[in-house]
């Protein structure tokens, strides 16, 4: 049965068009970090190609050069330290995002394989009552763990913030690397340990290798929600700033310097966009929690 | 289970002076799950049972000191209208998007599951949103309903559908539903996956049967392809459910709860009452409440729809 023409033309319209309405915001965002501060403020129009492309906001932002005195706003204090400056930032997100993805599979991994091999009491239990912090509202521990960042002088280091984003990150790689394993066939590791290999060696030298995969998505999936956390970041941190809880810095009461935002916040976004391509094959289960196999 | 014996014909091991207790061996779990459960302990269970501590104290409103007084704060938090207005607003806010962000994401799912070309690089570019961080997609949003220059709200005004005097984040009747668009389009793409990843998973055979005897599309949809897909509709609901029920990042940069408390979530207003009065036992309380309402919710789900991970 095949559909007539004109159904599929107008099946492809619909989907190029709802596709183009998804891209829309971030072409935009796109478009505007490129665009010359007089053509983001342009209250007459709404300025879409009718500019001159410019580095200028990336310049400022990504290498820290100080903003060129024609192209910053009257908000732009002239001279002095440039506030714009988004390197150290960069710098923060991406060690406390490696950080806490790689502390968060060395200790997810153990238990994701004990829930998978090892049958023990309680053990589903044990299982819902690690999901159940996937669904925590960070709000709920914020306050105590201020507190208790005060006493162990974690506030505004990169060691805190890493620990908080592996609590985050801990259920949801437990259940996922747990899928994982499931899909390993348990006589695989009981041949090894028949074999003469303790539980350990069977885990470590057979098993391990055949989840490289699974724990490379995971990985991946661990640093984008790492990398795009905010709540935690915000009220945890003063000095040091993931990405983007320093991008809402920008927005002031004088005006809001939108090609730096726009800038800042592209580059954000492209690592987090090329990770995840890369893993789109098991997206669907890492958005699950290992639930639905795509 | 056979695990165990399977080990013990494993050869002999030379005799030690002191062997490890089985507990500390790979054979038993503790090993296993220890990490794990500590850093679920020191960072989450603790913390719960803290700010759950902590609720039960007053502030003193001038020595600022924490005095134990439980009924306090939880006789505060119920007569406090905000809060009810929060649990409003969170419940609305929840149920609409939920509604519209699954309705939208199975119709996209259908209509962009073909093996034609170019559908698997559209489906690709859908997953796009996903990895935006949820404080920039509020900031993307920001530019585009700017009264002024935004892309969004000059082009209403252009066709006459908004006017110049209410900006849309600052006007009380349209701010929830501008925050929303914004988390609807960053999650409508997690709909979209989950639902084509359904949708492949479902048997042929009954849909040719179907086709056989006379049913048109739309019978097929509502009679085969929906009740097939109820359980993954139920985790994707649960799990999103959940998640817009803790929405933070977006009322914060959008509109920091207001105009007045229109876009006051609870956990906005929790957030509040810790930047603003910073009285850490109250603001606990207000968090806890949420954390309650959250389990209360989503047990009520699991039950009803059977959800089983």
């Amino acid at each position: 049965m095949r559909a007539p023409w004109y159904l599929v033309t107008l099946r492809y319209i619909a989907a190029i068009f709802v596709t183009a309405v998804f891209m829309f915001p971030v072409f935009w965002w796109g478009l505007t970090s490129i665009k010359p501060t007089r053509a983001i403020f342009n209250r007459e129009q709404v300025v879409v190609f009718d500019f001159e492309p410019t580095l200028e906001n990336y310049r400022v932002t990504v290498l820290g050069e100080s903003p060129s005195l024609i192209e910053s706003g009257a908000s732009m204090g002239t001279g002095g330290e440039n506030s714009f400056d988004g390197r150290e930032t960069i710098f923060d997100s991406i060690v406390i995002a490696v950080g806490s993805t790689v502390l968060t599979i060395i200790l997810a991994v153990g238990a994701a394989y004990a829930l998978s091999r090892l049958t023990f009491r309680g053990s589903q239990l044990y299982l819902n009552w690690i999901l159940s912090h996937r669904f925590l509202p960070p709000i709920a521990i914020i306050v105590p763990i201020v507190f208790m960042f005060r006493d162990l002088g974690l506030r505004d280091t990169h060691l805190g913030l890493i620990l908080v984003h592996t609590l985050i990150n801990l259920p949801i790689a437990v259940l996922l690397l747990k899928s994982f394993l499931d899909d390993v066939p348990k006589d695989v590791d009981q041949a090894a340990m028949i074999d003469g290999a303790t539980r350990w060696q069977s885990f470590r030298l057979v098993v391990l290798p055949m989840i490289k995969g699974g724990i490379a998505a995971t990985a991946v999936l661990c640093f984008v929600f790492s990398w795009t956390e905010f709540i935690l970041s915000l009220f945890l941190t003063s000095e040091i700033r993931t990405l983007p809880v320093k991008i809402t810095t920008f927005v002031t009461s004088t005006g809001s310097e939108w090609g730096y935002i726009s800038a800042l916040g592209t580059s954000a976004m492209l690592p987090a966009f090329i990770f995840i391509l890369l893993v789109q094959r098991h997206l669907v289960r890492g958005l699950t929690m290992g639930a639905i196999k795509d | 289970m056979t695990e165990t014996t399977i080990t013990s014909t494993g050869p002999q091991q030379p005799r030690k002076l002191w062997t490890m207790p089985r507990w500390l061996t790979s054979e038993h779990p503790f090993p296993w799950v220890f990490p794990t459960t500590a850093t679920l302990i020191v960072f989450g269970l603790y913390p719960i049972l803290y700010a759950v501590w902590l609720s039960l104290h007053r502030r003193h409103p001038v020595t600022r000191e924490n005095q134990f007084n439980p009924e306090w704060n939880w006789s505060r938090v119920f007569a406090d209208e905000r809060v009810w207005d929060a649990i409003a607003v969170t419940y609305m806010y929840t149920s609409v998007a939920i509604v519209i962000q699954l309705a939208l994401g199975l119709a996209i799912a259908l209509l962009l599951d073909s093996e034609r070309r170019g559908f698997g690089l559209m489906r690709a570019l859908m997953t796009l949103p996903l990895v935006v961080p949820p404080a920039v997609t509020g900031m993307m949003f920001l530019l585009m309903y700017n009264n002024s220059f935004g892309v969004i709200s000059r082009s209403l005004q252009h066709i006459g559908l908004m006017g110049t005097d209410t900006p849309l984040l600052a006007t009380g009747s349209t701010a929830l539903w501008a925050i929303m668009v914004a988390d609807t389009w960053q999650w409508t793409p997690f709909m979209v996956l989950i639902m084509l990843a359904g949708l492949r998973a479902l048997p042929k055979d009954p849909f040719e049967a179907a086709a056989i005897d006379g049913a048109n599309a739309w019978q097929a949809f509502t009679r085969l392809t929906l009740p097939m897909l109820s359980k993954i509709i139920a985790i994707a609901v649960l799990i999103r459910g959940i998640d817009l029920f803790r929405v933070y990042d977006y009322v914060k940069v959008m509109t920091d709860g207001g105009p007045g408390t229109a876009t006051e979530t609870l956990t906005a207003y929790a957030g509040k009452i810790y930047f603003g009065s910073a009285n850490f036992p109250y603001a606990s309380a207000v968090a806890i409440l949420t954390l309650v309402l959250v389990i209360i919710t989503a047990n009520i789900f699991i039950k009803v729809f059977k959800v089983r991970f």
